[in-house]
Protein backbone atom coordinates (compact mmCIF):
# COMPACT_ATOMS: atom_id res chain seq x y z
CA UNK A 1 0.00 0.00 0.00
CA UNK A 2 2.96 2.42 0.95
CA UNK A 3 5.83 2.11 -0.97
CA UNK A 4 7.32 5.76 -0.33
CA UNK A 5 6.51 7.02 3.15
CA UNK A 6 7.64 10.73 3.81
CA UNK A 7 8.15 12.03 7.19
CA UNK A 8 7.93 16.02 7.99
CA UNK A 9 10.54 16.66 10.97
CA UNK A 10 11.14 19.45 12.88
CA UNK A 11 13.21 17.82 16.11
CA UNK A 12 9.37 18.18 18.53
CA UNK A 13 8.60 15.84 20.49
CA UNK A 14 5.65 15.17 18.21
CA UNK A 15 7.47 14.92 15.22
CA UNK A 16 9.80 12.65 16.85
CA UNK A 17 6.60 10.16 17.17
CA UNK A 18 5.68 11.19 13.83
CA UNK A 19 9.49 9.57 12.61
CA UNK A 20 8.38 6.52 15.00
CA UNK A 21 4.99 5.84 13.10
CA UNK A 22 6.91 6.31 9.53
CA UNK A 23 9.54 3.55 10.92
CA UNK A 24 7.13 1.56 12.07
CA UNK A 25 5.16 2.01 8.34
CA UNK A 26 8.61 1.68 6.54
CA UNK A 27 8.99 -1.82 8.34
CA UNK A 28 5.23 -2.96 7.83
CA UNK A 29 5.43 -2.21 3.78
CA UNK A 30 9.41 -2.57 2.99
CA UNK A 31 9.06 0.84 2.10
CA UNK A 32 11.50 4.01 1.40
CA UNK A 33 11.53 6.55 4.38
CA UNK A 34 12.50 10.10 3.63
CA UNK A 35 12.72 12.34 6.70
CA UNK A 36 12.02 16.10 5.50
CA UNK A 37 13.13 19.50 7.74
CA UNK A 38 12.41 22.66 6.31
CA UNK A 39 14.37 25.95 7.64
CA UNK A 40 12.64 28.88 7.10
CA UNK A 41 14.76 32.54 6.74
CA UNK A 42 13.39 35.72 8.40
CA UNK A 43 11.11 38.27 6.56
CA UNK A 44 12.67 40.30 4.74
CA UNK A 45 15.84 37.30 4.67
CA UNK A 46 18.84 39.91 6.13
CA UNK A 47 22.12 40.30 4.71
CA UNK A 48 24.77 37.47 6.01
CA UNK A 49 22.11 36.46 8.50
CA UNK A 50 20.04 34.53 6.17
CA UNK A 51 23.51 32.57 5.09
CA UNK A 52 24.21 31.76 8.99
CA UNK A 53 20.49 31.09 9.35
CA UNK A 54 21.24 28.29 6.57
CA UNK A 55 24.01 27.26 8.28
CA UNK A 56 22.67 26.58 11.20
CA UNK A 57 19.54 24.66 10.56
CA UNK A 58 21.09 22.68 8.52
CA UNK A 59 24.22 21.37 11.30
CA UNK A 60 20.96 21.50 13.90
CA UNK A 61 19.19 19.13 11.76
CA UNK A 62 22.34 17.20 10.85
CA UNK A 63 23.16 16.53 14.40
CA UNK A 64 19.67 15.14 15.21
CA UNK A 65 19.69 13.21 12.30
CA UNK A 66 22.52 11.34 13.41
CA UNK A 67 20.70 10.27 16.47
CA UNK A 68 17.33 9.18 14.46
CA UNK A 69 20.35 6.78 12.58
CA UNK A 70 21.05 5.22 15.47
CA UNK A 71 17.83 4.51 17.03
CA UNK A 72 16.39 2.74 13.72
CA UNK A 73 20.15 1.35 12.96
CA UNK A 74 18.79 -2.13 14.48
CA UNK A 75 15.18 -2.09 12.35
CA UNK A 76 16.68 -2.43 8.91
CA UNK A 77 14.82 1.17 7.94
CA UNK A 78 17.16 3.18 6.25
CA UNK A 79 16.00 6.38 5.71
CA UNK A 80 17.03 9.51 3.78
CA UNK A 81 17.17 12.38 4.94
CA UNK A 82 16.75 16.43 3.09
CA UNK A 83 16.52 19.86 4.70
CA UNK A 84 14.94 22.02 2.29
CA UNK A 85 14.74 25.72 2.41
CA UNK A 86 11.40 28.08 2.99
CA UNK A 87 7.65 27.61 4.10
CA UNK A 88 7.18 23.90 6.21
CA UNK A 89 3.90 23.63 4.49
CA UNK A 90 4.65 24.29 0.91
CA UNK A 91 7.96 22.56 1.08
CA UNK A 92 6.26 19.47 2.75
CA UNK A 93 3.59 19.48 0.03
CA UNK A 94 6.50 20.29 -2.66
CA UNK A 95 8.66 17.58 -1.74
CA UNK A 96 5.83 14.81 -1.67
CA UNK A 97 4.79 15.86 -5.07
CA UNK A 98 8.64 15.25 -6.16
CA UNK A 99 8.86 12.44 -4.93
CA UNK A 100 5.42 10.95 -5.44
CA UNK A 101 5.14 9.74 -2.14
CA UNK A 102 2.70 7.23 -0.82
CA UNK A 103 2.08 8.85 2.66
CA UNK A 104 3.07 12.27 4.52
CA UNK A 105 3.28 11.28 8.21
CA UNK A 106 3.97 14.39 10.56
CA UNK A 107 2.86 15.61 14.27
CA UNK A 108 -0.08 17.31 14.96
CA UNK A 109 2.18 20.42 16.58
CA UNK A 110 5.29 21.71 16.32
CA UNK A 111 6.36 24.71 17.05
CA UNK A 112 5.02 27.58 19.80
CA UNK A 113 1.97 29.99 19.89
CA UNK A 114 2.96 32.45 18.02
CA UNK A 115 4.97 30.70 15.09
CA UNK A 116 1.90 28.54 14.65
CA UNK A 117 -0.25 31.71 14.43
CA UNK A 118 2.27 33.50 11.98
CA UNK A 119 2.53 30.14 9.65
CA UNK A 120 -0.79 28.62 10.00
CA UNK A 121 -1.09 25.06 11.49
CA UNK A 122 1.08 23.47 8.83
CA UNK A 123 -0.71 19.76 9.30
CA UNK A 124 -4.05 21.44 7.77
CA UNK A 125 -2.23 23.39 5.09
CA UNK A 126 -0.79 19.91 4.16
CA UNK A 127 -3.87 18.44 4.80
CA UNK A 128 -5.43 20.39 2.38
CA UNK A 129 -2.91 20.00 -0.26
CA UNK A 130 -1.04 16.99 -0.33
CA UNK A 131 -1.80 14.78 -3.47
CA UNK A 132 -1.45 11.85 -0.81
CA UNK A 133 -2.53 10.14 1.80
CA UNK A 134 -1.45 12.30 5.28
CA UNK A 135 -1.15 10.80 8.76
CA UNK A 136 -0.84 13.15 11.97
CA UNK A 137 0.61 11.52 14.80
CA UNK A 138 -0.82 12.90 17.90
CA UNK B 1 33.07 55.14 33.30
CA UNK B 2 29.96 54.26 35.17
CA UNK B 3 27.93 56.62 32.51
CA UNK B 4 29.57 54.04 29.31
CA UNK B 5 28.85 50.57 30.83
CA UNK B 6 25.24 51.80 32.30
CA UNK B 7 24.85 53.38 28.64
CA UNK B 8 26.28 50.16 27.10
CA UNK B 9 23.87 48.08 29.33
CA UNK B 10 21.22 49.75 27.56
CA UNK B 11 22.00 49.19 24.10
CA UNK B 12 22.66 45.69 24.88
CA UNK B 13 18.77 45.23 26.33
CA UNK B 14 17.40 46.64 23.07
CA UNK B 15 19.50 44.74 21.30
CA UNK B 16 18.67 41.62 22.93
CA UNK B 17 14.73 42.51 22.89
CA UNK B 18 14.81 42.92 19.19
CA UNK B 19 16.46 39.69 18.74
CA UNK B 20 13.70 38.25 20.92
CA UNK B 21 11.12 40.20 18.83
CA UNK B 22 12.91 38.69 15.62
CA UNK B 23 12.99 35.02 16.90
CA UNK B 24 9.15 35.54 17.73
CA UNK B 25 7.84 36.88 14.83
CA UNK B 26 10.54 35.19 12.39
CA UNK B 27 11.50 38.51 11.41
CA UNK B 28 15.11 39.72 9.85
CA UNK B 29 17.14 41.00 12.97
CA UNK B 30 17.98 43.41 11.10
CA UNK B 31 14.72 44.63 10.70
CA UNK B 32 13.85 44.46 14.41
CA UNK B 33 16.65 46.17 15.28
CA UNK B 34 15.61 49.11 13.11
CA UNK B 35 12.14 48.81 14.41
CA UNK B 36 12.96 48.55 18.24
CA UNK B 37 15.67 51.69 17.56
CA UNK B 38 12.96 53.64 16.10
CA UNK B 39 10.33 52.70 19.01
CA UNK B 40 13.01 53.44 22.13
CA UNK B 41 13.94 56.65 20.34
CA UNK B 42 10.21 57.36 20.30
CA UNK B 43 9.73 56.07 24.28
CA UNK B 44 12.55 56.75 25.62
CA UNK B 45 12.88 60.90 24.03
CA UNK B 46 9.61 61.44 24.98
CA UNK B 47 9.88 60.05 28.88
CA UNK B 48 13.80 61.47 29.06
CA UNK B 49 14.73 63.19 26.42
CA UNK B 50 16.27 62.45 23.27
CA UNK B 51 19.96 62.70 24.26
CA UNK B 52 19.44 59.43 27.01
CA UNK B 53 20.07 56.81 24.18
CA UNK B 54 23.76 58.58 23.15
CA UNK B 55 23.54 58.22 19.77
CA UNK B 56 26.50 60.80 19.15
CA UNK B 57 29.06 59.41 21.66
CA UNK B 58 32.05 58.12 20.05
CA UNK B 59 31.90 55.02 21.09
CA UNK B 60 28.89 54.16 19.94
CA UNK B 61 29.64 55.68 16.62
CA UNK B 62 32.58 53.23 15.85
CA UNK B 63 30.80 50.36 16.95
CA UNK B 64 28.36 51.34 14.72
CA UNK B 65 30.59 52.16 11.38
CA UNK B 66 32.33 48.90 12.38
CA UNK B 67 29.16 47.06 12.65
CA UNK B 68 28.61 48.38 8.78
CA UNK B 69 32.08 48.01 7.64
CA UNK B 70 32.44 43.98 8.64
CA UNK B 71 28.87 43.18 7.58
CA UNK B 72 29.62 44.37 4.24
CA UNK B 73 33.01 42.89 4.17
CA UNK B 74 30.49 39.58 4.79
CA UNK B 75 28.40 40.24 2.30
CA UNK B 76 30.78 40.59 -0.35
CA UNK B 77 32.96 37.49 0.86
CA UNK B 78 29.83 35.27 -0.34
CA UNK B 79 30.07 35.45 -3.50
CA UNK B 80 30.38 33.07 -5.12
CA UNK B 81 33.45 33.49 -7.86
CA UNK B 82 32.98 30.31 -10.10
CA UNK B 83 29.50 31.41 -10.96
CA UNK B 84 30.56 34.93 -10.91
CA UNK B 85 33.44 33.83 -13.77
CA UNK B 86 30.88 31.86 -15.63
CA UNK B 87 27.98 34.08 -15.54
CA UNK B 88 29.63 37.70 -15.49
CA UNK B 89 28.62 39.04 -18.91
CA UNK B 90 25.15 38.38 -18.46
CA UNK B 91 25.16 39.54 -14.46
CA UNK B 92 27.32 42.08 -15.33
CA UNK B 93 24.59 43.79 -17.77
CA UNK B 94 21.22 42.84 -15.54
CA UNK B 95 23.61 43.97 -12.14
CA UNK B 96 24.51 47.23 -14.03
CA UNK B 97 21.28 47.94 -15.79
CA UNK B 98 19.77 47.20 -12.40
CA UNK B 99 22.00 50.07 -10.12
CA UNK B 100 21.96 52.57 -13.18
CA UNK B 101 18.70 53.38 -14.19
CA UNK B 102 16.89 53.41 -10.56
CA UNK B 103 19.85 55.28 -9.22
CA UNK B 104 19.20 58.11 -11.66
CA UNK B 105 15.55 57.74 -12.18
CA UNK B 106 15.12 57.97 -8.25
CA UNK B 107 17.54 60.99 -8.39
CA UNK B 108 15.51 62.79 -10.51
CA UNK B 109 12.24 62.08 -8.69
CA UNK B 110 14.22 63.54 -5.87
CA UNK B 111 15.06 66.55 -6.82
CA UNK B 112 12.38 67.53 -9.74
CA UNK B 113 9.27 65.93 -7.96
CA UNK B 114 10.48 66.16 -4.10
CA UNK B 115 12.59 69.46 -5.02
CA UNK B 116 15.48 68.32 -2.73
CA UNK B 117 18.83 69.50 -3.28
CA UNK B 118 21.41 68.02 -5.27
CA UNK B 119 23.34 66.01 -3.70
CA UNK B 120 20.57 64.95 -1.94
CA UNK B 121 18.99 63.63 -4.70
CA UNK B 122 21.85 61.58 -6.22
CA UNK B 123 21.98 59.92 -2.22
CA UNK B 124 18.55 58.74 -2.66
CA UNK B 125 18.76 57.69 -6.11
CA UNK B 126 21.99 55.61 -4.47
CA UNK B 127 19.78 54.27 -1.58
CA UNK B 128 17.05 53.08 -4.13
CA UNK B 129 19.20 51.47 -6.39
CA UNK B 130 19.95 48.74 -4.37
CA UNK B 131 19.32 45.15 -4.12
CA UNK B 132 19.16 42.93 -1.55
CA UNK B 133 21.27 39.59 -2.29
CA UNK B 134 19.84 38.14 0.78
CA UNK B 135 15.97 38.33 -0.38
CA UNK B 136 16.77 36.85 -3.67
CA UNK B 137 19.14 34.28 -2.61
CA UNK B 138 16.24 33.10 0.05
CA UNK B 139 13.49 33.03 -3.08
CA UNK B 140 16.05 31.26 -5.15
CA UNK B 141 16.77 28.50 -2.34
CA UNK B 142 13.25 28.37 -1.49
CA UNK B 143 12.10 27.25 -5.09
CA UNK B 144 15.19 25.26 -5.92
CA UNK B 145 16.66 28.12 -8.32
CA UNK B 146 19.92 28.42 -6.79
CA UNK B 147 21.00 25.67 -8.65
CA UNK B 148 19.96 26.72 -12.48
CA UNK B 149 21.82 29.05 -14.69
CA UNK B 150 19.29 31.84 -14.33
CA UNK B 151 19.24 31.64 -10.31
CA UNK B 152 22.68 31.97 -10.04
CA UNK B 153 22.88 34.32 -13.19
CA UNK B 154 20.37 36.73 -10.79
CA UNK B 155 22.77 36.17 -8.10
CA UNK B 156 25.35 36.85 -9.40
CA UNK B 157 23.90 40.31 -10.55
CA UNK B 158 22.63 41.20 -7.52
CA UNK B 159 26.69 41.51 -6.19
CA UNK B 160 26.88 43.75 -9.46
CA UNK B 161 24.06 46.40 -8.43
CA UNK B 162 26.04 46.50 -4.99
CA UNK B 163 29.02 47.12 -6.02
CA UNK B 164 27.61 49.61 -8.14
CA UNK B 165 26.01 51.18 -5.41
CA UNK B 166 28.68 51.09 -2.95
CA UNK B 167 31.36 52.50 -5.40
CA UNK B 168 28.78 55.24 -5.93
CA UNK B 169 28.19 56.01 -2.47
CA UNK B 170 32.10 56.02 -2.08
CA UNK B 171 33.12 58.08 -5.39
CA UNK B 172 30.06 60.27 -5.58
CA UNK B 173 30.68 62.46 -2.47
CA UNK B 174 34.21 62.40 -2.50
CA UNK B 175 35.67 65.48 -4.17
CA UNK B 176 38.22 64.17 -6.82
CA UNK B 177 41.75 65.02 -5.87
CA UNK B 178 45.36 63.39 -5.50
CA UNK B 179 43.85 61.58 -2.39
CA UNK B 180 40.97 59.74 -4.58
CA UNK B 181 43.93 58.31 -7.02
CA UNK B 182 45.72 57.23 -3.70
CA UNK B 183 42.74 55.40 -2.65
CA UNK B 184 41.49 53.60 -5.88
CA UNK B 185 45.58 52.98 -6.25
CA UNK B 186 45.32 51.16 -3.31
CA UNK B 187 42.74 49.54 -3.64
CA UNK B 188 43.65 48.06 -6.78
CA UNK B 189 46.66 46.76 -5.53
CA UNK B 190 45.29 45.15 -2.31
CA UNK B 191 42.64 43.32 -5.31
CA UNK B 192 45.64 41.94 -6.47
CA UNK B 193 48.06 41.35 -3.26
CA UNK B 194 45.31 40.18 -0.64
CA UNK B 195 43.79 37.03 -2.64
CA UNK B 196 47.78 35.78 -3.12
CA UNK B 197 48.66 36.81 0.47
CA UNK B 198 46.07 35.82 2.69
CA UNK B 199 45.48 31.88 2.29
CA UNK B 200 49.21 31.54 2.44
CA UNK B 201 49.36 34.16 5.22
CA UNK B 202 46.57 31.99 7.13
CA UNK B 203 48.14 28.45 6.48
CA UNK B 204 51.46 29.43 7.89
CA UNK B 205 50.32 30.95 10.92
CA UNK B 206 46.14 30.96 11.65
CA UNK B 207 44.03 28.62 13.16
CA UNK B 208 45.41 29.11 16.76
CA UNK B 209 43.39 30.30 19.78
CA UNK B 210 44.76 34.08 19.12
CA UNK B 211 42.58 34.52 16.20
CA UNK B 212 45.14 36.01 14.06
CA UNK B 213 42.69 35.54 10.75
CA UNK B 214 40.28 38.15 12.32
CA UNK B 215 42.97 40.57 13.34
CA UNK B 216 44.51 40.47 9.72
CA UNK B 217 40.88 41.17 8.19
CA UNK B 218 40.23 43.86 10.83
CA UNK B 219 43.59 45.35 10.17
CA UNK B 220 42.81 45.31 5.89
CA UNK B 221 39.12 46.69 6.77
CA UNK B 222 40.00 49.55 9.22
CA UNK B 223 43.39 50.61 7.62
CA UNK B 224 41.20 51.09 3.86
CA UNK B 225 38.58 52.19 5.83
CA UNK B 226 40.80 54.88 7.30
CA UNK B 227 42.48 55.39 3.67
CA UNK B 228 38.95 55.64 2.23
CA UNK B 229 37.52 58.34 4.88
CA UNK B 230 40.83 60.23 4.07
CA UNK B 231 40.13 60.68 0.33
CA UNK B 232 36.94 61.69 1.59
CA UNK B 233 35.27 58.57 0.57
CA UNK B 234 33.08 55.88 2.41
CA UNK B 235 34.72 52.96 4.77
CA UNK B 236 31.95 50.60 2.92
CA UNK B 237 33.24 50.62 -0.30
CA UNK B 238 36.59 49.34 0.42
CA UNK B 239 35.01 46.47 2.63
CA UNK B 240 32.96 45.55 0.16
CA UNK B 241 35.39 44.70 -2.58
CA UNK B 242 37.71 43.05 -0.06
CA UNK B 243 34.76 40.78 0.81
CA UNK B 244 34.43 40.23 -3.09
CA UNK B 245 38.41 39.39 -3.51
CA UNK B 246 38.80 37.22 -0.62
CA UNK B 247 35.04 35.53 -1.50
CA UNK B 248 37.40 32.60 -3.06
CA UNK B 249 39.58 32.29 0.65
CA UNK B 250 37.97 33.33 3.28
CA UNK B 251 34.02 33.51 2.11
CA UNK B 252 34.84 29.47 1.93
CA UNK B 253 36.80 28.91 5.50
CA UNK B 254 33.26 28.43 7.17
CA UNK B 255 35.21 28.03 10.75
CA UNK B 256 36.21 31.78 10.46
CA UNK B 257 32.94 33.27 8.71
CA UNK B 258 30.85 31.69 11.79
CA UNK B 259 33.69 33.44 14.23
CA UNK B 260 33.21 36.61 12.76
CA UNK B 261 29.50 36.32 12.25
CA UNK B 262 29.67 35.96 16.37
CA UNK B 263 31.79 39.36 16.47
CA UNK B 264 29.20 41.40 13.99
CA UNK B 265 25.89 39.91 14.71
CA UNK B 266 26.48 39.95 18.70
CA UNK B 267 28.42 43.28 19.38
CA UNK B 268 28.80 45.17 16.16
CA UNK B 269 25.35 45.12 13.99
CA UNK B 270 23.38 45.80 17.04
CA UNK B 271 24.74 49.22 17.35
CA UNK B 272 24.31 50.26 13.54
CA UNK B 273 20.99 48.74 12.88
CA UNK B 274 19.34 50.41 16.32
CA UNK B 275 21.41 53.67 15.78
CA UNK B 276 20.01 53.60 12.30
CA UNK B 277 16.43 53.09 13.61
CA UNK B 278 16.50 55.80 16.58
CA UNK B 279 17.97 58.49 14.11
CA UNK B 280 14.17 57.84 12.00
CA UNK B 281 11.79 60.25 12.90
CA UNK B 282 8.21 59.25 13.19
CA UNK B 283 6.38 62.21 13.19
CA UNK B 284 8.27 63.39 9.82
CA UNK B 285 7.54 60.20 8.49
CA UNK B 286 3.64 60.39 9.39
CA UNK B 287 3.33 64.16 8.27
CA UNK B 288 4.25 63.45 4.49
CA UNK B 289 4.17 59.73 4.17
CA UNK B 290 3.58 60.25 0.44
CA UNK B 291 7.21 61.16 0.44
CA UNK B 292 8.05 57.19 1.01
CA UNK B 293 5.21 55.90 -1.09
CA UNK B 294 7.22 58.16 -3.89
CA UNK B 295 10.46 56.65 -3.81
CA UNK B 296 9.04 53.07 -3.24
CA UNK B 297 6.91 52.91 -5.82
CA UNK B 298 9.74 54.79 -8.38
CA UNK B 299 12.36 52.64 -7.07
CA UNK B 300 10.54 49.88 -8.54
CA UNK B 301 9.36 51.11 -11.92
CA UNK B 302 12.93 52.31 -12.57
CA UNK B 303 13.81 48.80 -12.00
CA UNK B 304 11.23 47.57 -14.28
CA UNK B 305 12.50 50.09 -16.61
CA UNK B 306 15.81 49.01 -16.37
CA UNK B 307 15.70 45.34 -15.70
CA UNK B 308 12.80 44.39 -17.83
CA UNK B 309 14.06 44.46 -21.08
CA UNK B 310 17.17 43.07 -20.18
CA UNK B 311 16.62 39.61 -19.01
CA UNK B 312 13.29 39.49 -21.65
CA UNK B 313 16.45 39.56 -23.88
CA UNK B 314 18.08 37.00 -21.89
CA UNK B 315 15.34 35.11 -21.92
CA UNK B 316 14.50 34.75 -25.37
CA UNK B 317 17.95 34.43 -26.82
CA UNK B 318 18.14 31.11 -24.16
CA UNK B 319 14.98 30.29 -26.61
CA UNK B 320 12.52 30.55 -24.13
CA UNK B 321 8.82 30.78 -25.41
CA UNK B 322 7.15 34.17 -25.25
CA UNK B 323 5.07 33.59 -22.27
CA UNK B 324 7.26 32.07 -20.08
CA UNK B 325 10.18 34.91 -20.63
CA UNK B 326 7.61 37.12 -20.01
CA UNK B 327 6.93 35.69 -16.56
CA UNK B 328 10.45 35.21 -16.00
CA UNK B 329 11.22 38.44 -16.51
CA UNK B 330 8.65 39.93 -14.14
CA UNK B 331 9.75 37.55 -11.95
CA UNK B 332 13.22 38.36 -11.73
CA UNK B 333 12.73 42.48 -11.91
CA UNK B 334 10.44 42.27 -8.67
CA UNK B 335 13.41 40.26 -7.14
CA UNK B 336 15.90 42.90 -7.97
CA UNK B 337 13.43 45.31 -6.82
CA UNK B 338 14.28 44.42 -2.82
CA UNK B 339 16.61 45.96 -0.78
CA UNK B 340 17.64 46.29 2.83
CA UNK B 341 21.03 46.58 4.43
CA UNK B 342 23.06 48.48 1.48
CA UNK B 343 19.79 50.60 1.43
CA UNK B 344 20.23 51.81 5.00
CA UNK B 345 23.51 52.15 4.86
CA UNK B 346 23.69 55.00 2.26
CA UNK B 347 20.50 56.47 4.02
CA UNK B 348 22.95 56.49 7.47
CA UNK B 349 25.67 57.68 5.37
CA UNK B 350 23.77 60.53 3.78
CA UNK B 351 22.27 61.59 7.81
CA UNK B 352 25.83 61.56 9.30
CA UNK B 353 27.66 63.70 6.36
CA UNK B 354 25.00 66.11 6.67
CA UNK B 355 24.17 65.04 2.86
CA UNK B 356 20.18 64.79 4.07
CA UNK B 357 18.23 66.02 6.71
CA UNK B 358 16.32 63.45 9.47
CA UNK B 359 12.96 63.73 7.56
CA UNK B 360 14.53 62.75 4.57
CA UNK B 361 16.52 60.04 5.79
CA UNK B 362 13.38 59.02 7.35
CA UNK B 363 11.77 58.81 4.14
CA UNK B 364 14.70 56.79 2.49
CA UNK B 365 14.96 54.49 5.57
CA UNK B 366 10.92 53.71 5.49
CA UNK B 367 11.21 53.17 1.69
CA UNK B 368 14.45 50.97 1.71
CA UNK B 369 12.47 48.37 4.40
CA UNK B 370 9.08 48.08 2.42
CA UNK B 371 11.11 47.29 -0.94
CA UNK B 372 12.83 44.58 1.32
CA UNK B 373 9.05 42.96 2.01
CA UNK B 374 6.68 44.92 -1.15
CA UNK B 375 8.19 43.59 -4.28
CA UNK B 376 9.02 39.99 -2.61
CA UNK B 377 5.16 39.27 -1.82
CA UNK B 378 3.93 40.70 -5.02
CA UNK B 379 6.64 38.39 -6.85
CA UNK B 380 5.41 35.28 -5.65
CA UNK B 381 2.10 35.95 -5.60
CA UNK B 382 1.80 36.29 -9.20
CA UNK B 383 5.01 36.27 -11.01
CA UNK B 384 6.83 32.96 -10.23
CA UNK B 385 8.12 31.15 -13.24
CA UNK B 386 6.96 27.82 -12.19
CA UNK B 387 8.34 26.38 -15.02
CA UNK B 388 11.95 26.59 -14.00
CA UNK B 389 11.24 24.39 -10.88
CA UNK B 390 11.32 21.64 -13.72
CA UNK B 391 14.53 23.00 -14.72
CA UNK B 392 16.16 21.90 -11.60
CA UNK B 393 15.62 18.11 -11.84
CA UNK B 394 17.40 18.10 -15.32
CA UNK B 395 20.05 20.70 -14.86
CA UNK B 396 21.86 21.44 -12.35
CA UNK B 397 24.35 23.21 -14.45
Amino acid sequence: MFSKIMVAYDTSEQAERAFDAGVDLAQKYSAELIVLSVISPPEPPGMVETEAILENGQMFFEAHYAKLREKVASSGVKPRFEVRVGHPAEQIIHLANQEDASVIVMGHRGKNIIQRWLLGSISKRVLSYAHCSVLIVR
Amino acid sequence: MTETWALATLWLGLALAATLLSIWFRIATALSEIVVGTVAQLIIGALMGGAILGTDQSWIKFLSGTGAIVLTFLAGAELDPVVFKMKWKEASVVGLASFAIPFLGCAAVAYWLLHWNGQASWLAGIAMSTTSVAVVYAVMLELGLNKTSYGKTLLAACFVTDMGTVVALGLIFSPFTYKTLVFVFVLVALGFVLPWLTPRFFKRYGGRPSELEAKYLLLSLFGMGALALWAGSEAVLPAYLIGMVLAGTVGKDHALVRRLRTLTFGLLTPFYFIRAGSLVSVPALLATPLVFVAFLVSKVFFKFVAVLPVTQFFNRRNGAEAKEAKTESFYTTLLMSTGLTFGSIASLFGLTHGIIDTAQYSYLVAAVIASAVVPTMIANAFYLPRHLLQEKKTSTE
